[in-house]
């Protein structure tokens, strides 16, 4: 992967606004006055458009996919309810009328007894650009904008994500060839290997939010690379990617041969012995650990529901860590790690035109304010964040993660390796789920590798039935339990110059549904005495 | 604009010399929500949403000029852009790709069956089906209660869609989809904080029919879980006898059933083939599980499936053994097997025991009301999950107490040899909602047994 200069602003080209969207933003924009025909009423339009090519390669065949998902949402909220109509019929006659058949339904709409008022104005640019935002934003921004003003933002990327379908599936052939040739290599024969598969997604996503004080865009490329090797039952997955070109999904022998070697590990594996142990996580599994203990519970519509135990513990600053707990939401990542490319949970706006900035969530073990979106914000009287994301246009819009994780610390990994006498390193995420009211948390995990006296020794666990492996418990006990973090760049001795924690591309649902990106990532952490089961 | 239509759209690819076959569906969804939560005793609508959209989808066949292969691609395609480039650039990808050669079916000419699909209130009047409910809703959240309503979700949709194949069948079909959630919360004095102890309970629910939605029931099942959610102890480690519920049991087959089908047995995934126990070494309640593709309102009811071929139902295993395999047209080609039906909703047939009778069945038993996270894996069969709440019968102390915390962990193939199921059968549905984020958008029914007891399952706290 490519190095980024870390002190200059890298090179690169603008993702663009689709001419055919373009056209559409002065028509969009004049719904906006057909939506706020009452006073008190906010009126917003929402466009996106999620072009997508899926590739993969197998033993046996070669695929692609092409989907397109591209709607409006139009919307006001009257200040009791959020109201939207959404459809994925863009013509503009079609559009005014779905804009006054919304305008009927709100008329028609008489809110419950004894629920309260609670109007919103939209902020001007005057007090958008007051806020700090990332430099990556507010370069895009034209000096003299106002409320009128189309203001475009691309993602920067260097190599074309946008190649012939011929070149993208010869390489994942290459890929899908290259695990069978290199197994012998990593203890395997080639025929140990009875499935292999290389998937690559890119995904061309536009967006256009316009309000009475701005009209704004932006253009995502994400992409990501999926490698997975079987034997048997047992299974290997890599998945990379972020928002950029193709240098978010380069994939050497050495990742090939990272997958064959935990395969072979797999076939032998040990079941494990249910208990408490020390256990070091990587990156990917303290973003899921971050996720789950203060990220979900801090999601403001949760707290609104009155679901959340962290929203209440907040009220009263109760410590619910040690120092080393403190956790980040960020979608204004755009060098993810030591890498130019951005992490895969960004954007440089939320679905209701937010602009993203970088916010704590717990601080040392006190929680600070949840993030939001529009009616989260609203109900609980607390900053809004860019936190408002659907699924795709035909969802609603709820409070949701970007990217989450634990401030960097300031020890190495080896460091923090000699610090197991006798436990785990865990190294591969397996999902993971929030109980935001009870402060539970499930933190899956594939396998375990051994380390005694500080050294792995080479024998790996699964779980006790053979299956994955569950890190349970109470929340503030889990983040009590912290004995150290690394720093960003772990293997380094010399201070970090990365600004940000790497974070991999990762997925989330709203409790058991709703799924939408997410980056997970951060630093290795160093827990004790922590449930495995 | 001008817009083209799927006659138009079949003409072109008929013209196309490059192409061999296709699959075409459109679809048609009207979804209907919103978001309630509980605002100082009252219920409030946080959001209210209308969604309309349409889509069509083309699978298209081409000819490759190597002998037995073929190209293919899967496309969404715009009605309000030209067609031809849009076939254009499809054709060009899927001449790209290398697959196996095979033959869609001639076209069907039995008749096709008249399934229950569509709550016919729903297809009629979607908009009236949604005030109902919510006034439903709004009565149950009323009802004087110990605990408190803290949010619910309604999600109401309806699908039409038309499959057109180029051997010619043409076959439109309808669903209906309900979801609803509510989550309750339970408060008390602490001891030890400023602030109340609380805890909360979540319950969703799938369904295809109205009928099917005990809406009054489910709030009042959702509150009382949630009055319990305080008085729990954490478990005790180690192994025991654990009752699951349908929902589970859903999860759980469809993941096995994969190993029945011949898509696992071409690409070398785990594979179980007819004649093969599906458990190994059974001496519980022996599994006879089917496809039943006629279940009225079920989540994967359906006449035909997309390779046009008639679905109808299909034994699997019968007393724990494999007779089938399920083989779509493709991979019947392929393997040179039969065609089978291969989607329908899972029918596992019943044990012979109580609910009651299954809580007495070992020393002590732990019946799990709800996991956190239950994650399966469809290749081990293993599965795992911390507990959110639980229900433990000590059956020599005559005591039940609630549990809450610590993980499970268990295998298909360990825990289920001595199965016990329970004799009340019921009707499940799930559907994966994430069609724009590349899920399937199809869903999964069962209609089986309510409970399930497994064995010797592994639990640490």
């Amino acid at each position: 992967m490519s190095s980024i200069q870390l002190t200059a602003t890298p090179p690169g080209q603008r993702a663009t606004l689709d001419p055919e969207l373009q056209a559409l933003r002065k028509p969009l924009a004049e719904l906006v006055h057909t939506l706020e025909a009452q006073e008190g009423w906010y009126g917003s339009v929402f466009l996106e458009r999620r072009a997508s090519t899926n590739f993969s390669a197998n033993l046996k065949q070669t695929n692609v996919s092409d989907r397109v998902s591209q709607g409006v949402v139009l919307r006001i909220y009257d200040g009791y309810t959020l109201f939207e109509q959404a459809t994925d019929d863009l013509e503009l006659e079609s559009l005014k009328q779905t804009a006054l058949k919304l305008v009927q339904r709100v008329r028609g709409n008489k809110p419950g007894s004894g629920v309260q008022f609670r109007p919103y104005h939209p902020p001007s640019w005057e007090e958008r650009r007051a806020q700090k935002l990332d430099p990556e934003i507010t370069s895009q921004i034209p000096a003299n904008v106002n409320a009128l003003t189309p203001v475009h933002f691309g993602i920067r990327f260097q190599k074309t994500p946008k190649v012939s379908a011929s070149e993208t599936l010869d390489r994942l052939k290459h890929l899908v060839l290259k695990c069978l040739e290199l197994a012998p290599k990593h203890g395997l024969k080639s025929e140990d290997v009875t499935f292999a598969m290389a998937r690559q997604g890119f995904s061309q996503e536009e967006s256009i939010f316009i309000d009475r004080e701005v009209n704004i865009s932006q253009s995502l490329y994400r992409i990501a690379l999926t490698v997975i090797t079987m034997s048997g039952a047992e299974r290997t997955v890599s998945r990379i990617g972020g928002l950029g070109g193709l240098e978010a999904v380069e994939f050497s022998d050495a990742d090939i041969g990272k997958l064959l070697e935990d395969l072979k590990s797999l076939k032998t594996a040990e079941r494990l012995n249910p208990g408490k142990y020390r256990v070091l996580l990587s990156p990917v599994l303290t973003g899921v650990l971050a996720h789950e203990a203060f990220g979900h519970s801090q999601e403001g519509d949760t707290c609104a529901r009155g679901r959340s135990r962290a929203w209440e513990l907040h009220k009263i600053e109760e410590k619910v860590g040690n120092q080393h707990a403190t956790i980040l939401n960020n979608p204004a990542i755009f060098q993810n790690g030591t890498e130019d490319f951005a992490a895969w949970g960004s954007y440089f706006f939320d679905e209701e035109g937010w602009f993203a900035q970088e916010q704590v969530l717990l601080d040392e073990g006190t929680l600070k304010s949840p993030m939001t979106n529009l009616t989260s914000a609203i109900r609980l009287g607390v900053p809004r964040t860019a936190n408002g994301k659907r699924e795709s246009w035909a969802s609603g819009v709820y409070t949701r993660q970007t990217n989450t994780y634990f401030s960097p610390g300031h020890n190495t990994y080896d460091e923090l390796l000699a610090q197991i006498d006798d436990g785990f390193i865990a190294t591969e995420a397996a999902g993971g789920m929030e109980d935001p009211k009870g402060m539970g948390i499930q933190v899956g995990i594939q396998f375990l590798k051994e380390v005694k006296n500080g050294k792995l020794t080479g024998r790996t666990f699964k779980g006790p039935a053979g299956g994955d492996i569950q890190m349970t418990g109470y929340v503030p006990d889990v983040l009590k339990s912290i004995l150290g973090k690394s720093k960003i760049e772990s293997t380094s001795e010399r201070p970090d110059r990365a600004r940000h924690p790497f974070n991999d591309a990762g997925g989330c649902g709203k409790y058991h549904k709703e799924f939408v990106y997410a980056g997970c990532g951060g630093t290795y952490v160093l827990l004790d005495q922590v449930i495995l089961g | 604009m001008n817009r083209w239509n799927l006659d138009q759209l079949k003409a072109r690819l008929q013209q196309r010399k490059e192409v061999k076959g296709w699959i075409i569906s459109q679809e048609h969804t009207h979804r209907r929500e919103r978001y309630f939560l509980g605002e100082s005793k009252n219920l409030a609508i946080d959001q209210d949403r209308d969604v309309r959209s349409e889509s069509i989808t083309a699978r298209i066949f081409v000819k490759l000029p190597t002998v037995g292969r073929q190209g293919e691609i899967s496309k969404k395609l715009f009605l309000r852009l030209p067609l031809d480039p849009q076939l254009d650039a499809a054709i060009q990808s899927a001449l790209q790709t290398d697959h196996q050669a095979w033959e869609l079916p001639v076209k069907l000419e039995a008749a096709v069956p008249q399934l229950s699909t569509t709550d016919p209130r729903m297809a009629e009047d979607l908009e009236s089906v949604v005030q109902k409910l919510t006034q439903r809703i709004s009565l149950a959240v009323n009802k004087a209660r110990e605990t408190t309503f803290n949010s619910a979700e309604l999600f109401l949709s309806t699908h039409d869609r038309e499959l057109h194949l180029s051997n010619g069948l043409v076959h439109r079909t309808s669903q209906s989809r309900i979801y609803l959630e509510t989550a309750y919360s339970y408060a008390r004095k602490s001891e030890t904080s400023p602030i109340a102890d609380s805890d909360e309970y979540l319950k969703t629910m799938w369904s295809v029919s109205l009928d099917d939605l005990p809406l009054e029931e489910f709030f009042d099942e959702a509150s009382d879980r949630a009055r319990h959610s305080l008085d729990v102890l954490r478990p005790v480690s180690g192994n025991f006898a654990v009752i699951v519920d349908s929902d589970v049991l859903l999860n759980l087959f469809h993941g096995q059933i994969n190993q029945l089908s011949a898509v696992n047995a071409y690409n070398q995934l785990p594979f179980v083939k007819p004649g093969d126990a599906l458990i190994p070494e059974a001496q519980g309640d022996l599994l006879t599980i089917s496809l039943d593709p006629s279940l009225s309102f079920g989540a994967d009811t359906l006449a035909i499936s997309d390779q046009g071929v008639l679905q109808e139902p299909l034994l699997l295993v019968k007393e724990n053994q494999v007779v089938s395999t399920a083989t779509e047209k493709q991979y019947a080609d392929y393997l040179k097997k039969e065609v089978t039906t291969s989607r329908g909703n899972i029918l596992v047939a019943p044990g012979k025991l109580s609910h009651k009778e299954l809580t007495e069945q070992a020393p002590a038993v732990l019946e799990v009301l709800q996991f956190s996270g239950l994650f399966s894996d469809s290749n081990t069969g293993t599965f795992s999950s911390e507990i959110r709440l639980a229900k433990l019968y000590d059956n020599k102390k005559k005591t039940v107490t609630y549990i809450k915390g610590g993980s499970l962990s268990g295998s298909i193939r360990e825990n289920f040899k001595n199965l016990r199921l329970s004799n009340q059968l019921v009707k499940r549905a799930h559907f994966e909602n994430s069609e724009a984020m590349g899920g399937s958008n199809s869903g999964t029914g069962y209609h089986g047994p309510q409970y399930a007891l497994l064995s010797d399952v592994s639990i640490v706290s």
